[in-house]
């Protein structure tokens, strides 16, 4: 008789059907009956079961009341009271968890809404919970409860190596028992279902077997606890990149090809960039900007490699030029943003040259000869000049060569322009007298390289 | 006959003070319009601080520089006001010749003042200079790029230019499907693989721009020093 009472008081309440509670799993509604049985939780452990609400008629629903009593049990959801329009849903989140080992742990769920009201008998049974162990090289941590192959090369396998004990005095049935996620599989071990004999322990090994460079996730589930499983993946080494620069001698104001390719096929795809940068032997000036690469004018481009090729993409093309400036000194090429097996560093040598002159010119006005010379001096030593004017018949013109120094003035330009040592200078000579006779004038500039001569006819 | 020379530097010259400064190339309008000055070396170049902005066409002489926005030409010591849309010059030292492609017109630029002239040129033309005295007009028709004088006499012609058309004043800077090519008045030329040229500009006495696509190309167009070179900071 009491228990005919007693079941007839576990049938849900929904006589006049407006609400509905419903259980959801991966997505899918279970129709909550008369007993919802969590199962077995781990002393210790939470277990954890959406609870969804369905107004399943045409008014709106007002929820009063929506509790769980029973020791250990809670439920996450909206402050009350709280409505639920025709046809919509309330998620909410009933939890497990108790330290203590009980075979049963029962709990009252009731909600009631303004129309009807459902109540549900909730039970739970604690057990005594397997204990995972992980070895080195892989690490575990409690909260959350995960383990962490570490870093791992590419294509490489990492194998974790577990041992799961039965600290209880009794059997310990393990039905659940499975690896997910990419690159995770359990490789050694029982097949679930399985039993763990009181007080002993089994041992299973995970493998880790990443494909490409990435963060991988996963999970490990025993029984009611679920381990997340996470290890990184990074590419292998590339083989040190070969850095090559168009055919000719290197010099101040050229504008160069930089190729690069691997000595062997790359094992993995990879992406980086190639930087440059410029150390002047002058201690005039502390860098040359002109020093770029041409297709952005920075001293940074991306580059690629696909898997299996030697082929190097640099921004997207073949090769990149790039600028020498006008400083002699040493460009520096490095490789950043991939691992590398050895130090692809390349220098390039601008050595010092003698004063470049990219164009001159003399002109004669009324009382004044002009000399303007544009060029550059990449020792940035220049100053030192010659002049000697010459007739219509080339006789030199007294008193023949005329010495000038403007070494100062050069430093000083060198120091303010900011832009290598390119230069245009012109030097005017007073001249009195009939100048038509005045036909050419030889020069002569002077740096730490060397002497540079240009002759001049006057226009 | 007797000389005598003392010696200053830069006395009195237009570079004052130190008598030395960074050499300018010449002068481009950038992809977002503004006026640059492009700086440097043949082969060693950088770009100049933006000057004015709105610029659709710009050209540039040894001495003088203008500058045509969508409704006024400007130079250096002002501006007048011009048809609309962009503008090809041929700048001499003092004064320049004018054509408005989207008008159709002829004008002659001094002192501030646009003066119309009464040119009627059939075609595209596709650049104007002031050579000996001379004017000269590149001109495209039926697909032949021919050089004529205003009165539609007959100068040259480019029987292989299929693309872009400058004049200079040392000869003609042109682009075929695939080359670009220098060719001075002694029938001298340079030739250059390069493809796919949009537009060419005089940037100055001796350097010309070839656009081709987003990238810049920096012609150097003397007489045996032709030379190609990348600006930086345009993507090939």
């Amino acid at each position: 008789m009491t228990r005919a009472i007693l079941l007839a008081f576990l049938l849900p309440l929904a006589m006049q059907a407006q609400i509905a509670l419903f259980t959801v799993a991966n997505g899918a509604e279970t129709p909550v009956g008369a007993v919802l049985n969590l199962g077995k939780v781990a002393a210790g452990d939470t277990a954890s079961v959406r609870i969804r609400v369905r107004n399943i008629g045409a008014t709106t629903a007002n929820i009063n009341y929506f509790f769980v009593d029973g020791v250990g049990y809670s439920l996450d959801r909206p402050t009350l009271p709280f409505p639920i329009a025709p046809g919509s849903v309330q998620d909410t989140l009933l939890s497990f968890t108790q330290s203590t080992v009980a075979p049963l742990y029962p709990a009252n769920l009731r909600i009631d809404s303004d129309i009807n009201s459902i109540s549900a008998i909730v039970i739970a049974a604690v057990v005594v919970g397997p204990v995972l162990t992980v070895f080195p090289a892989c690490t575990g941590s409690l909260n959350p409860p995960s383990v962490d192959f570490g870093l791992v090369q590419a294509g490489q396998l990492r194998l974790c190596n577990f041992s799961l004990q039965n600290p209880g005095t009794q059997d310990m049935t393990i039905s659940t028992f499975k690896a997910t996620g990419a690159a995770f599989q359990i490789s050694m071990g029982p097949s679930a279902p399985f039993t763990i004999p009181a007080g002993s322990a089994i041992t299973f090994v995970v493998n880790f077997t990443p494909g490409t460079a990435a963060v991988y996730t996963g999970s490990l589930a025993i029984e009611t606890r679920t381990y997340g499983l996470r290890g990184t993946a990074f590419n292998t080494p590339l083989p040190t990149p070969l850095l090559e620069f168009d055919s000719g001698s290197v010099q101040s104001s050229q504008q160069r090809r930089l190729t690069m390719r691997l000595p062997t096929a790359a094992t993995s795809s990879a992406s980086g960039s190639v930087n440059l940068a410029f150390v002047p032997d002058t201690t005039i000036v502390t860098d040359d900007p002109a020093v770029v690469f041409l297709a952005t004018g920075t001293r940074s481009l991306p580059f690629s490699i696909t898997q299996g090729s030697t082929l190097i993409s640099i921004g997207g093309q073949t090769s990149a030029m790039f600028q020498t400036g006008t400083t002699s000194g040493r460009i520096r090429f490095t490789l950043t943003g991939v691992p590398i097996a050895g130090d692809p560093t390349t220098i390039l040598t601008i050595p010092p040259s003698a004063l470049s002159i990219d164009s001159a010119i003399a002109t004669q006005r009324t009382g004044d000869l002009d000399i303007q010379v544009t060029g550059f001096d990449n020792t940035y030593s220049a100053g030192a000049m010659t002049f000697t004017f010459s007739d219509i018949a080339g006789q030199a013109i007294q008193p023949g060569a005329i010495r000038a120094d403007f070494t100062q003035d050069f430093r000083t330009f060198f120091t303010q322009a900011k832009g290598g040592s390119a230069f245009q200078v012109r030097v005017s000579f007073p001249v009195t007298g009939d100048t038509s006779g005045i036909g050419s004038v030889d020069v002569q500039l002077t740096n730490s390289a060397g002497v540079k001569s240009q002759h001049l006819i006057f226009q | 006959m007797r000389h005598t020379l003392g010696i200053i530097l830069c006395a009195g010259c237009a570079f004052a003070q130190s008598g030395i400064e960074v050499p300018v190339i010449g002068t481009i309008v950038d992809s977002s319009g503004s006026l640059r000055s492009v700086q440097g070396v043949a082969g060693s170049f950088w770009w100049g601080p933006p000057g004015v902005s709105g610029a659709l066409s710009a050209a540039c002489s040894e001495r003088l520089c203008l500058v045509k926005t969508d409704t006024k030409i400007l130079s250096p010591t002002g501006e007048t006001n011009a048809p609309p849309g962009p503008a090809i010059f041929g700048v001499t030292a003092d004064d320049a010749i004018v054509f408005f492609p989207m008008t159709h017109t002829f004008a002659r630029w001094h002192d501030d003042a646009l003066d119309p002239l009464d040119w009627a040129v059939d075609g595209e033309v596709l650049s104007v200079l002031r050579r000996d005295g001379e004017i000269e007009i590149a001109v495209r028709q039926d697909g032949h790029v021919w050089i004529v004088h205003p009165d539609g006499s007959m100068v040259d012609s480019l029987a292989d230019a299929t693309g872009p058309v400058t004049l200079l004043p040392d000869g003609v800077l042109f682009a075929t499907a695939d080359e670009i090519v220098v060719r001075h008045p002694d029938a001298t030329e340079a030739r250059f693989q390069l493809a796919g040229a949009g537009s060419i500009d005089a940037m100055g006495p001796h350097y010309a721009a070839v656009h081709i696509g987003g990238a810049i190309y920096v012609l150097r167009t003397e007489n045996g020093r032709e030379s190609l070179f990348l600006l930086p900071g345009t993507t090939p």
